[in-house]
């Protein structure tokens, strides 16, 4: 599959980001950071997220518009052959100026391009969907795949990767759904796929595809967990069996799940901190999170809240333990302040959404915990 | 691409000379991992839980005896967070202030977030402050508002925002400014703009003043989405709507134009998205009939986005910004 954007420029862009880092760190000077933006040059229009999410939204509604605008002439009774022909005759036009605009553009996942290939595959689905109405959910999960692995091969875009991969999961469900034997094996199946896309997915080293990449390997340790996670598994069950009890009853296995649960989060983190690989650290403390949530779910002593107030003190005394703690690095980690606060404007909004909420209302009614400090927080982690 | 194929194209293009190449390589390869985000993200995160978990308790232990063994607790809390930020406290300045105190921001926050649960107790309890609601929240406010500029803390800020405009009886946090706000009533619509308006005026003198400039995101940004989103709702209410038009499409212009100062697209985005329903509601409610409107709206919607899509490929061009 040859590959659409400028592999040249993008490999420029890395080495760039790199200079910038190093220059941050006062590794290499002023002037040999422009000598590097000389000799590394980069024509690519990155606008920045909050331009990109605009373009975006209005190449979305372009796309829609010009849709509309085809079947105005085609659309005649409505049957599907007719709306093969316009959805096709849309797809085309959307690849030829999502080329035409990379081209000359120099886009480079800046909004429009992903808007328009979005469009095409969406537009390159609904022949399928339209003229072949009967096949079963595994077939239809195929096809998209294929489109979805293929766009992605040619324009490296992370929802495609990212649907790429669900779809798999979709192909392997619906074809272990079919069989008894298949339902009881299928967190089994689920957790040894996302291992074989893992492994497959760290092979791949090339910077043009090292957004997707890193999207996957995030996707497929979540799943990985997730396959193996008690509560999932438990309550998974109890759906997939149509068990209209109060309580999903215990399921097979259950001293392993419980040993997945308890013990995945663990090496998680700790490879994430051996390898110095951020992805599985954070994964691990997110699935640490979900492995307490988990165990609380079925045995827990406290209250939500009483829970939510201890949860939150540990994860203070820890935390700030920490800080504390790697002060001056050690082991290998450090608490060094690393690439600008990009997001401090939006932590402020966040307080503002979470914290803010004055509690005492203009009215005379009790107020709920909910207007407390973490309105958002709730009873839920 | 890994950090030796990059420091050997930096000598190839003698970029760096080699000596260097091989320091930057063995500090690459001796660097510690930071944990800065992660440690800092789990300890935000702890102050929400743990200040939402214990505002229920309160609540659940109210008629028992140890409820007030856990206010004076929280009390102590509260007085510790500020006299440890007092104690730390840089001296004022009207640029940004770097603390050393690695968690003085953190306890500040907390202390401000615990203030306020402590506040509502003790006028759900002993009813401290009777009926004058108001006071109860001005005071907070008053306070958040200080220890914001004394301290130097966007979040206090937006905390003391938050403050300033449930004591007029609005939301300002961004994701409940449409649920929570109760813009049936139009003298809050007319509040609403006014307050979002006075708002993003702080930001903009404080850009201009140079005081605090770093605060200007936040009032804007709180300020803005307030009062468009209200004279939005006036404008679809059809209540004064020629008034709260000409507020939306001037705070619209006032976004955009913010872009080109502030570097901040966030605000480009707004302006331009609250921007362009507005002018397409007040174009097609004129529209009398529905085919008409059908068959305008097909090419209208077709050729605007298209536009505004050109306009953003080029938006450095149309707003003279250099860079």
């Amino acid at each position: 599959m040859k590959k659409a954007y400028n592999e040249t420029w993008i490999d420029n862009l890395h080495i760039l980001n790199t200079a910038d880092h190093w220059l941050e760190k006062k590794l290499i000077s002023q002037e040999q950071h422009e000598t590097a933006k000389k000799a590394f040059p980069e024509k690519f229009y990155r606008p920045g997220i909050f331009v990109k999410i605009g373009l975006f939204i209005f190449a979305l509604i372009a796309c829609s518009f010009a849709s509309g605008f085809v079947s105005l002439f085609l659309i005649g009774n409505g049957a599907g052959e007719n709306v093969s022909v316009i959805s096709l005759i849309c797809m085309v036009g959307f690849i030829f100026f999502l080329e035409h605009l990379i081209k000359n553009n120099g886009l480079y996942h800046s909004g429009v391009d992903n808007a328009l290939l979005y469009a095409a595959m969406g537009a390159a689905v609904v022949p399928f969907v339209s003229l072949f109405d009967n096949l079963e959910g595994w077939q239809y999960c195929m096809i998209m795949f294929a489109f979805t692995f293929a766009a992605t091969l040619r324009y490296a875009d992370m929802i495609t990767a990212a649907s790429a991969f669900l779809l798999l999961y979709g192909v392997l469900g619906n074809v272990m759904m079919k069989f008894p034997i298949g339902k009881a094996i299928l967190p089994f199946a689920v957790m040894a796929l996302s291992a074989v896309i893992y492994s497959l997915v760290r092979k791949e080293k090339s910077t043009y595809y090292q957004r997707c990449t890193k999207l996957t390997e995030i996707l497929s340790l979540a799943t990985f967990y997730l396959g193996g996670n008690y509560l999932i598994v438990r309550e998974g069950n109890a759906l997939l069996n149509d068990l209209n009890l109060p309580f999903a009853p215990q399921i097979h296995f259950a001293p392993l799940f419980y040993l997945f649960t308890l013990s995945i989060p663990i090496v998680y983190i700790y490879f994430g901190l051996r390898k110095k690989d951020r992805i599985l650290l954070i994964l691990g403390l997110v699935a640490f999170a979900l492995s307490v949530y988990t165990y609380r779910h079925y045995f827990s002593p406290f209250t939500p809240a009483q829970e939510l107030a201890i949860a939150g003190m540990f994860m203070i005394i820890v935390s700030a333990a920490l800080i504390k703690y790697l002060h001056t690095p050690r082991h290998g980690l450090s608490d060094e302040q690393e690439g600008k606060r990009r997001l401090g404007n939006l932590e402020a909004i966040l307080v503002a959404q979470h914290l803010g909420q004055t509690p005492v209302e203009g009215n005379n009614v009790e107020f709920g915990g909910g207007n407390f400090g973490g309105g958002g927080a709730g009873e839920t982690y | 691409m890994n950090i030796q194929t990059i420091l050997k194209a930096f000598v190839d293009k003698a970029v760096i000379p080699s000596e260097q190449a091989s320091l930057i390589a063995d500090y690459e390869e001796n660097r510690p991992f930071s944990l800065h985000w992660e440690l800092r993200s789990v300890l935000y995160l702890g102050i929400v839980l743990f200040t939402s978990g214990i505002g229920v308790i309160i609540y659940e232990n109210i008629d028992t005896i140890g409820h007030q063994v856990i206010i004076a607790l929280i009390a102590a809390l509260t007085g510790w967070c500020f006299f440890y930020t007092f104690k730390h406290a840089l001296p004022y300045s009207n640029q940004q202030v770097k603390n050393p105190q690695k968690l003085a921001d953190y306890i500040l926050l907390l202390g401000c977030t615990t203030f306020l649960i402590l506040e509502g107790y003790l006028q759900f309890q002993y009813n401290v402050f009777g009926k004058r609601y108001g006071l109860a929240v001005i005071i907070p406010t008053i306070i958040f508002f200080f220890c914001a500029y004394r301290f130097d803390h966007k979040g206090v800020l937006s905390m003391a925002i938050t403050g300033l405009a449930s004591w007029l009886g609005l939301t300002v946090a961004p994701l409940s400014v449409l649920a929570e706000n109760d813009f049936t009533e139009n003298r809050l619509l007319a509040t609403a703009v006014i307050l979002g308006t006075v708002l993003c005026l702080a930001g903009w003198a404080s850009e201009k003043q140079n005081i605090k400039k770093h605060f200007s995101h936040t009032y804007v940004f709180l300020g803005g989405n307030l009062a468009v989103l209200a004279a939005m709702t006036g404008i679809f209410s059809e209540s004064a709507e020629l008034i709260y038009s000409i507020a939306g499409l001037a705070l619209s212009a006032f976004f955009i134009q913010r872009a080109r100062l502030a570097q901040s697209l966030l605000f480009l985005l707004m302006g331009v998205v609250y921007g362009y329903i507005i002018i397409t509601y007040l174009i097609f409610s004129n529209i009398e009939s529905d085919d008409a409107a059908f068959t305008f709206g097909t090419f209208y919607f077709m050729f605007t986005s298209v536009g505004v899509v050109y306009f953003l490929l080029h938006f450095k061009k149309f707003l003279g910004i250099k860079k």
